[in-house]
């Protein structure tokens, strides 16, 4: 990263607190309705040292890292034969769609009955939520693989197999890669979602523990921000994966 | 080198293409055409005349609705790795280097890492591409150089016939000359068979042996017309009287065509 895009960052990051602690001041609410960003920072270094996040940090990692691998694998393949069969879009579409405009807040404590507060059911959760915007973004980049492209491949008789990997999938994972910077962040959205419909541990236990029964609102903020520096990461990370592959084309 | 090229022939071949709406769009009409073993022949005519129909049709990748097409004596029945195609535009892999494009038929062929290192090297003498830019995409290449990695990738399977559609078209008139007088250089060393396909009658003549100038479509052959020029050519050969009369031969012809349709 260069250094003036470093500075454009800590510079937006500064503002964001800046404007944080104008309105704590300005408005005057108690640190247990608003707590101000210092305090919220302090209770983040306290809990971190004290050995509260880890456990719940390391939960929700998992079902995020499951959740997404099982979502956006299981897209891609779907996305594929959508884009490429007529008769699996008219069959699978109005399905997806459905899903996808069921609210996974409905339907997370129904997982929860049927799977239990393990691990498999905040697993499928993620997978739900992740596996929409992973499938429709595949189906849209293989459609959009250049025609002439494949009439090289087929000009060059390489098999369905090596046209899917030599050129569909290349060709596609722009595409694929920027549905899945969206699937990571939701990932991390339906892993709360499925911490919040019952579980044992993870981030989402800890917010409703901060609020409830240990009435800490700064260890919430700063679970919050626990969240939110998780799914900046995960989007980093994908960034990456991106560059790597993609590069400059 | 060794000298691979082989005999095309085209015989009462009518192709056409569904429409929208039903129906079908004849494109080729009866077209019949031989090309000798180690010829160049030249496709001229109006846009739209089925040219390019043609060439695909000879690379294999459509299926005529009547006639053959054979290669020294066998039908042609779909892509065959004795048949290089270059496509008007370069069609290179963005997300590959020159190099991975250059070797990407030996790649889907099975060859190994090693032997398609040494074709490369060959192959990038063959087209005279700077050994510097075999590491570069595509995106960081000029339009020329583009067309050199696409004509090395059609050669990479030492083909017997190479089928060219347009290929120096988006070339300014300099660079295009000196494309055409390479493709001359390159055709004395690696002896294909050549079909291409051009808008310019005065590359026509230059490149070819023969030039078969077609009518609006659906297309078939109005003219076959013999290139009276010695080889070996250079650019200066353009500027021989018998360059003129072929000129205007290939004109009326074209100029027929165009008053019949």
């Amino acid at each position: 990263m260069s250094r003036s895009v470093l500075v454009s960052v800590a510079a937006a990051l500064v503002v964001f607190v800046l404007i944080w602690q104008a309105v704590v001041v300005i408005s005057g609410f108690p640190p247990f309705i608003l707590p101000p960003p210092a305090q919220v920072v302090t209770r983040l270094l306290t809990a971190w040292s004290a050995g509260i996040i880890q456990p719940h940090l390391w939960a929700t990692l998992v079902e995020v890292a499951l959740g997404f691998a099982v979502g956006a694998g299981s897209a891609v393949l779907v996305g594929y034969a959508l884009a490429r069969s007529a008769l699996v879009e008219r069959l699978v579409s109005p399905y997806l769609v459905a899903a996808q405009a069921t609210p996974i807040l409905a339907l997370a404590p129904l997982i929860a009955l049927w799977f239990g507060p393990g691990l498999v059911g905040k697993v499928l959760i993620c997978s739900l939520i992740v596996f929409f915007p992973v499938a429709i973004a595949t189906m849209v980049g293989i459609r959009a693989v250049d025609a002439r492209l494949l009439e090289l491949g087929r000009s060059l008789r390489a098999t369905r197999r090596q046209i899917l990997l030599t050129l569909e999938i290349p060709a596609a994972l722009p595409s694929i890669l920027g549905g899945m910077r969206v699937g990571v962040t939701l990932a991390v959205v339906g892993a709360i979602v499925g911490e919040w419909a019952g579980a044992e541990r993870g981030l989402g236990v800890l917010i409703n523990l901060a609020r409830g029964s240990l009435f800490d609102i700064p260890l919430m903020f700063a679970t919050l921000l626990t969240i939110a520096l998780v799914g900046i990461a995960l989007y980093l990370v994908v960034v990456l994966v991106e560059r790597r592959l993609v590069g400059a084309r | 080198m060794t000298r691979t090229s082989g005999t095309i022939r085209v015989d009462g071949v009518d192709l056409s293409f569904p429409v929208r709406g039903g129906g079908r769009l004849p494109v080729l009409d009866a077209m019949s055409l031989e090309v000798a073993d180690g010829g160049i022949v030249a496709l001229i005519g109006p846009n739209g005349c089925g040219k390019s129909t043609l060439l695909r049709a000879i690379a294999g990748l459509l299926e005529p609705d009547r006639g053959t097409i054979t290669l020294d004596g066998a039908p042609i029945t779909g892509p065959d790795p004795r048949i290089g195609l270059v496509f008007q535009e370069p069609r290179l892999l963005p997300w590959r280097s020159a190099a991975d494009n250059i070797t990407y038929p030996l790649e889907l062929a099975g060859w190994s890492p090693e032997r398609r290192a040494t074709r490369l090297a060959e192959l990038a003498d063959l087209v005279a591409l700077d050994p510097g830019v075999t590491g570069n995409r595509p995106a960081e290449l000029s339009g020329g150089t583009r067309q050199r990695v696409a004509l090395a990738r059609a050669l990479a399977l030492e083909p017997e016939v190479l089928l060219l559609d347009e290929p120096f078209s988006a070339l300014d008139a300099l660079s295009r000359e000196r494309f055409d007088l390479e493709l001359l250089r390159l055709w004395e060393r690696a002896a294909t068979t050549i079909v291409f396909v051009t808008h310019s009658i005065a590359e026509a003549i230059f490149v070819a042996d023969r030039i078969v100038v077609i009518s609006p479509r659906p297309g078939c052959v109005v003219a076959d017309l013999p290139v009276e020029l010695a080889r070996p050519r250079s650019l200066d050969d353009l500027d021989a009287a018998v360059v003129s009369s072929t000129a205007r031969d290939v004109r009326r012809h074209l100029g027929d065509t165009a008053a019949a349709a």
